[in-house]
């Protein structure tokens, strides 16, 4: 059974989502306002998809998505009246998944939430390839200034230097880059 | 591009509009690799030829002819073809299998025979269409003795061959897997000096890693691994090399980088710029007798081989010592590169596994050995690769080798060499016809 952490924002006492979720067979885990620190709840609840109704998203409410989905990633499902498109763009790029505007039934959350899961996971995926992309692309401008140091020191050409790198980073049971970061802090060291 | 950047204290999130090709294949990526000279004609020269995964999962197993992987993953050859390998060390070569076939592995390290049994149904998993992507060494495996036959007086192939037969108790055989490598050189090796291995002996399959220690504990009489572990129980007295590998085929197909033929088909520009990285590490691991020696050190590692520099440098640059006093530098020891020749994935290199497998009633039948090789041999992929990096990818496809039993194996009638053992388990009506 999915566990759901619902959030309600609105002003109504018994928030709309959770009689449609309970009848659709959810766990749901928790209701409240936004006045909690979300990053904690999540950490304690530990829920599969968190569920936010609100009127409509302010500053806060996105602010505390942000934090979520930098922290401890999870699909965010948004039901909401608010209609403004600048504020739906806003809402997906704090790291909502789904934002879904009026309309709750039962029927149609399980779909939602299955969108959602989806969207999140390959946004997940996306997210993962592109930090190693970055991370990548950085090491090879380490190494690449790694190597640039040393053909100077040692004045010799560029595969000469790499193999010098290499050959130390082997030696000593160690990676290409951290050998390169050995060579730029020790010039930077030395001036 | 499209980053987890800071945005006036906001952090933006990667949106799916971003996912197009383009976002991560820009051109600092396609024209400085990292090796200038050796970058031909074919890499690069258009964003097409960008991988479709950049993020591989590569297993291994702790063994010495692992090192082009490690070097490979660990020294920057990968990073130039936009590629970040992460080495997955396995238990065995039954749970690599496993995770290669379920997609949790993308590529690995692997035995010959393991991809063509796994491929034939044979591997003790359901038949799955794979590839091999390269070879990746030749020779450095070991056949040991246990000290207790030594003590004996076992020590030579013909005292083996007394014992074996003369003796009640069948003595045990390990090998690492039971269509892999290993057992078809135990079976050929004990073979050619008239040992039965399905009758006269018991095999039993232990991980490499795992074969010195049961060794010591004295369930196993003899074992046929790779290094650096037959080295070990040599340097520990716990046995000693009757044989090597090369001697039963000098310059022998050994692991391959294999892989399933769904991520060939789904990924082929990332298996041809992997196949690139690791023939590059292959090359510098023997540009220079420097290089092969901080090889070993780098793999004695505890994430990689975990063994004493002492144990596993010595037969990696094919310094022998078998423990029972003889030693001598290897003209056939471990190789990775040899210009190429250690890594053309040949036809009947492919083709000589199913011919074993067949021999030894593991196939019942005679399989499409030529068809099922070109199926399984990227040998397309192969040359592209090669020719990228400028190393020599000759049209051939089939090679000659002799081997010690005196037979030439040259890839053109497979089903007649299964065939032609004296000694063999050949279950079909026409296998006992043509016995003796």
């Amino acid at each position: 059974m999915l566990r759901i952490l619902l959030i309600n924002d609105t002003a109504k006492k018994v928030g709309r989502l959770k009689a449609a979720l309970i009848e659709a067979g959810f766990e749901v885990i928790d209701e409240s306002g936004l006045t909690i620190d979300l990053p904690a709840r999540v950490e304690t609840v530990r829920p599969d998809v968190i569920l936010i109704d609100t009127e409509s998203p302010g500053r806060d409410v996105m602010e505390q998505v942000v934090l979520v989905s930098r922290d401890q990633p999870r699909p965010i499902v948004m039901f909401t009246d608010e209609h403004d498109p600048d504020v739906m763009r806003q809402a997906i790029k704090s790291g909502v998944s789904a934002y879904i505007v009026e309309g709750i039934h039962a029927q149609r959350l399980q779909p939602i939430l299955d969108v959602a899961m989806a969207r999140f996971e390959s946004d997940q995926a996306l997210r993962a390839q592109l930090q190693a992309r970055d991370q990548q692309l950085a090491e090879r401008k380490r190494i690449e200034l790694a190597k640039g140091l040393l053909m100077k020191m040692k004045d010799c050409n560029e595969e000469e230097a790499y193999t010098l790198m290499r050959r130390q980073a082997m030696s000593r049971q160690q990676k290409l880059i951290q050998v390169a970061e050995q060579i730029i802090a020790m010039s930077e060291l030395l001036g | 591009m499209a980053a987890c950047g800071q945005d006036n204290g906001v952090v933006t999130r990667f949106g799916l509009d971003q996912a197009g090709d383009d976002v991560f294949f820009e051109d600092g990526f396609k024209v400085h690799p990292m090796n200038e000279p050796s970058v031909g004609p074919l890499a690069w020269v258009n964003g097409s030829d960008a991988p479709e995964k950049t993020v591989i999962d590569l297993g291994f197993i702790a063994l010495s002819d692992c090192a082009s992987v490690v070097v490979a993953a660990t020294q920057g050859f990968a990073q130039p073809y936009g590629l970040t390998l992460n080495l997955k060390r396995q238990t065995s070569w039954a749970n690599l299998r496993d995770k290669l076939v379920s997609g949790e592995l993308d590529a690995a390290h692997s035995l010959y025979g393991l991809i063509y049994a796994v491929h034939l149904g044979i591997g003790g998993v359901a038949p799955t269409d794979m590839a091999v992507l390269m070879g990746l060494n030749q020779n450095g495996q070991s056949l040991n003795l246990s000290h207790g036959l030594q003590g004996l007086g076992v020590t030579s192939p013909e005292a083996l061959d007394r014992h074996v037969h003369q003796t009640r108790a069948k003595l045990t055989f390990a090998q690492t897997f039971p269509t892999g490598t290993h057992a078809m050189w135990l079976y050929y090796w004990l073979a050619s000096q008239g040992i039965h291995p399905l009758q006269d002996v018991d095999s039993v399959v232990v991980p490499p890693p795992q074969m010195v220690a049961h060794l010591q504990a004295g369930r196993i009489d003899g074992l046929c691994v790779g290094e650096p572990w037959a080295a070990s129980a040599v340097q520990q007295n716990l046995g000693f090399t009757l044989a090597t590998s090369q001697t039963i085929w000098p310059d022998h197909p050994e692991k391959v980088l294999g892989c399933t033929q769904a991520f060939v088909e789904q990924y082929p520009n990332t298996a041809r710029a992997l196949v690139m990285a690791i023939l590059e590490a292959s090359r510098f691991i023997e540009q220079s007798p420097e290089n092969r020696r901080s090889t070993a050190q780098l793999l004695s590692a505890a994430e990689y081989l975990d063994a004493p520099v002492a144990c596993v440098e010595p037969r990696f640059l094919g310094a022998y010592d078998d423990g029972l006093g003889n030693r001598w530098q290897d003209p056939h020891a471990l190789r990775f590169h040899g210009d190429g020749e250690v890594n053309l994935p040949y036809l009947s290199d492919g083709m000589w596994f199913m011919t074993q497998f067949r021999r030894w009633g593991l196939l019942r039948d005679d399989p499409d050995y030529l068809g099922v090789a070109r199926q399984v041999q990227q040998l397309e992929l192969y040359r592209e690769a090669a020719t990228a990096v400028g190393v020599a990818a000759w049209g051939k496809e089939m090679r000659s080798s002799q081997l010690l039993d005196g037979k030439v194996w040259d890839g053109s009638d497979p089903a007649g060499y299964a065939r032609s053992f004296k000694l063999h388990a050949l279950s079909d009506s026409s296998a006992l016809l043509a016995r003796r």
